[in-house]
């Protein structure tokens, strides 16, 4: 086979991010892998684009940029939308990049299934139904015979599911810290170099647009915690759900905290742990100058091992090109190994 | 082979006539003492440095016997053997009975809060800084208290990662 035929689901950022990274890596891929990427249909909430002999990836972004919707493509656009383009076009690779809906997992769980029992492959950057039934969903892709990668779920462009399963796969993962969430870093980073307020700071994120304008999922570590159950599961062999994390976000840590720390060479970092007896997201002190002192919006891991002790990665833990990076890093191993 | 280490004593007649006894009992010699009694630590004990050899087993026994007797060893070849942990409380401190919570920290075997800095604000909660002393591998227990004292008192912890 030398053509992988993929359909975009959910056309936000991320989704937009695939097509402009596609658009850019294509003919790179076809060099490494021998395969040809065909973007046969792409998606966002209420329509989509649809096209056998593939789409133009540019012109996607573009379309749903200029006219906010992906019916809008010249000649191919259309008002199927979830689950109906799945059975609209012949396809191997669902790239799922829906919102992440931490309720009911909702379109994301549904759209894996279908495209699991159709005996395709899927590449995920959703979290949603991986924190709240990890097991039944990668188990489901097991018995249908596919592939299920969701690098891309946990640090954006960080590497640390694929970069623990492989890279350190002679050693057991005895736990992991890090700092999964890049807007709250931000915002304590920031809290730290000026000494302000956290609703000062929370806003002025909010206007940069690096908060949301209902930060929730943010502030109170909910996201966080979504990564956490995903590293338990992927990594530790622990079947955890989204219930079983410890959550305490950082709209209570005041510059009175963060001043105090400081005077002890300490900042405050929102840091997610996962160990056997402990998956917990919550404020913590870190040392100056140690791993977990990293600022802005950078996201961080130490993986802490039997036989290679510490390691740890740094990246960036949003933004469209980064997270479609590791879409992308997920879409050439399943096109190296299955063709 | 040869280790140095650092022994608290009590300031009591006979404590150091006590703690050397092992030494020679179990096949080691004694090879410098620093006993300075004018120096107290924080807890009102005094530091004995010893440096001590013999075969690397009755070493260990005369370890194991020190800590039998109930002497804290405070260091060993340098490596510092008392953990210190910084935690923040972040609640209604003072209104939830303070002193108990020092107390409560504080009566933990080994267990010594050895500084404590707080920001008040007005009626708002206040938020305040503690170093805590501990003996090796008291850590958990240290944790534990602070947990259960942090649910009881409705604060919020921020522990060392």
């Amino acid at each position: 086979m030398d053509e992988c035929k993929v359909i975009i689901m959910g056309f936000g950022s991320v989704g937009q991010g695939v097509a402009n990274a596609l658009s850019m890596k294509k003919d790179l891929i076809k060099d490494k892998t021998g395969v040809n990427v065909k973007v046969v249909a792409a998606a966002d909430s209420s329509s989509s684009a649809i096209c056998q002999d593939g789409l133009d990836e540019k012109l996607l972004v573009e379309t749903k940029k200029e006219k906010g919707k992906l019916s809008a493509y010249p000649e191919y656009g259309s008002d199927k939308n979830g689950a109906d383009v799945l059975d609209a076009v012949e396809y191997d690779c669902l790239i799922e990049a829906t919102p992440t809906n931490i309720v009911d997992a909702q379109p994301a769980l549904s759209l894996t299934l279908k495209a699991f029992e159709q005996g395709k492959d899927v590449v995920t950057s959703n979290k949603g139904h991986l924190a709240l039934k990890f097991r039944e969903v990668t188990e489901a892709a097991k018995k249908a015979g596919v592939e299920f990668k969701y690098e891309a779920s946990v640090g954006g462009s960080m590497p640390i599911i694929n970069f623990t399963k492989d890279t350190l796969s002679s050693c057991k993962i005895e736990s992991i810290k890090g700092i999964l969430n890049g807007t709250t870093n931000y915002i304590l980073s920031r809290m730290t170099a000026e000494g302000s307020e956290y609703e000062v700071i929370l806003k002025e994120s909010q206007e940069l647009g690096i908060a949301e304008t209902d930060p929730t999922q943010d502030v109170e570590g909910i996201d966080a915690a979504c990564k956490t159950v995903i590293l338990a599961n992927s990594l530790l062999g622990i079947d955890a759900t989204y219930s079983d994390v410890k959550v305490e976000g950082i709209s209570k840590i005041n510059s009175h905290a963060i001043e105090l720390a400081k005077k002890d060479d300490y900042l405050i970092k929102l840091i997610a742990e996962v160990s056997p007896d402990n998956l917990q997201v919550s404020p913590r002190l870190v040392k100056r100058g140690s791993s977990y002192d990293v600022s802005g919006t950078l996201n961080m891991a130490t993986i802490k091992t039997d036989l290679a002790d510490e390691v740890s990665v740094i990246g960036l833990g949003a933004g469209s090109l980064e997270t479609a990076s590791a879409m992308l890093t997920d879409l050439i191993s399943i096109l190296k190994t299955k063709y | 082979m040869r280790i140095n280490l650092v022994l608290e004593l009590m300031d009591t007649p006979g404590q150091l006539l006590k703690a050397l006894e092992p030494v020679s009992s179990l096949g080691a010699n004694l090879v410098t003492v620093i006993h300075k009694r004018d120096y107290k630590n924080k807890k009102g004990n005094v530091p004995v440095q010893l440096t001590i050899e013999g075969e690397h087993e009755d070493l260990k026994k005369v370890v194991n016997r020190f800590e039998e007797l109930g002497f804290s060893i405070i260091e060993m070849d340098s490596v510092v053997l008392k953990e210190r942990i910084t935690t923040i409380f972040h609640g209604h401190i003072v209104d939830q009975d303070l002193r108990d919570t020092v107390d409560r920290i504080n009566e933990l075997e080994d267990v010594d809060i050895v500084a404590f800095d707080i920001k008040l604000n007005g009626e708002e909660k206040s938020t305040a800084l503690i170093n805590i002393e501990a003996g090796i591998g008291r850590k958990h227990a240290v944790f534990d208290k602070i947990a259960e004292i942090a649910e009881e008192k409705d604060l919020l912890v921020i522990n060392e990662v």
